[in-house]
């Protein structure tokens, strides 16, 4: 079961779901609107080979704005730090950037149970479009479960800014 | 509600979800990895949709992996056969490869109740990346339904292989 937005708020105020900065405004009926962060990274190569780390270039989003091209993966970030260890948060785009052609993340809108972090955004765009740090990008909504919880301990815990892909560490031979 | 890692493990284990081959280390707090099988099949160009007249061609994928370009669909598929008949499935990408810009779904994700198989995948990427066969690609998520269950009975899950689309938009089927 989904939490309305006045469960979400009830749950903050508990402890029980963390977002931070939280702002009552930001409430929607079954979700919450998050901000988008000004650091921006993408990558160097063209081409991406899951078996290498990849560089990347960072830069921090001016305030009049930076514009998207299509054809290239961003990593964005929200504002907030999130992270829940009751409940599993699910991030959506809001239809509003969504109109515009925007994805906030590629097919990965799964979080972990007991991932405290920025979560990182898979940016990419249709069209070339214009973002803003600061602006209210996607929402998160929460999700009650059934079994006993494990918290993740995985590889992006506590990362702050966007985080490029580790997945790297997958092919590396198991020591 | 969705299934916890632990809970996907006890359901594993009593049958009621079936994840085969089942490995301890594909599991997450809250989904399981699935890995990539060892076959796609490239959607042809001006391909109308339902219309059966192409051949699927399925082709290995090297082991020393292949590169998907950016304005193509390529079908792939689990490596795993994966379902249930009580749960109901959400297919979707990893974090760690969606930061590549890859996608396994085209707004898609959500599987049906019923028989387990290799579910096809749709993958499309924003820059050309590369895909090795049986690399961990994405997770799968087990939810509660509520009310009465009536099975799948479609035609999908008799594949285990990359499958083109079978149904045209209309309704009809072929």
């Amino acid at each position: 079961m989904i939490l309305t937005g006045l469960e979400i708020i009830k749950q903050v105020e508990a402890g029980k779901i963390q977002i931070d900065p939280f702002e009552g405004k930001q409430i929607n009926p079954n979700s919450y609107n998050f901000r988008l962060g000004a650091t921006i990274k993408y990558y160097i190569n063209d081409v991406l080979d899951p078996k290498v780390k990849q560089e990347v270039r960072t830069f921090t989003l001016p305030d009049d704005g930076y514009t998207l091209s299509p054809g290239r993966i961003y990593l964005g970030h929200t504002l907030e730090i999130m992270g829940s260890d009751y409940y599993v948060p699910i991030i959506k785009g809001r239809s509003s950037s969504a109109r515009l052609g925007l994805f906030i993340h590629v097919t990965a809108d799964l979080i972990d149970i007991g991932s405290h972090n920025q979560w990182t955004l898979q940016l990419y765009a249709v069209q070339p479009i214009k973002i803003y740090p600061g602006m209210l990008i996607g929402q998160v909504t929460f999700w009650q479960v059934i079994g006993e919880i494990q918290r993740y301990r995985g590889k992006y815990q506590g990362s702050m800014g966007p985080c490029e892909s580790q997945i790297y560490k997958d092919f590396e031979p198991s020591s | 509600m969705i299934l916890t890692g632990n809970e996907i493990r006890k359901q594993v284990k009593n049958g009621t979800i079936v994840i085969d081959p089942f490995d301890e280390d594909q599991l997450n707090p809250n989904s399981y990895n699935y890995r990539l099988g060892d076959q796609f099949s490239q959607v042809p160009e001006l391909l109308s949709l339902g219309h059966k007249d192409h051949e699927t061609i399925l082709q290995d994928i090297p082991a020393g992996g292949l590169q998907i370009e950016p304005g193509f669909i390529y079908l792939g598929n689990t490596y795993e056969v994966i379902g249930s008949s009580k749960y109901v499935t959400l297919l979707i990408g990893r974090s760690s490869v969606a930061r590549l810009g890859l996608f396994l779904q085209i707004s898609a994700d959500l599987g049906n109740l019923g028989p387990a198989h290799k579910w096809t995948l749709e993958l499309t990427c924003v820059q050309p990346v590369i895909i090795y066969p049986r690399m961990k690609i994405g997770q799968v998520s087990f939810w509660v339904p509520t009310g009465d269950i009536e099975e799948y009975s479609g035609s999908y899950t008799q594949y285990d292989v990359p499958t083109h689309a079978i149904y045209d938009l209309l309704g009809k089927t072929q």
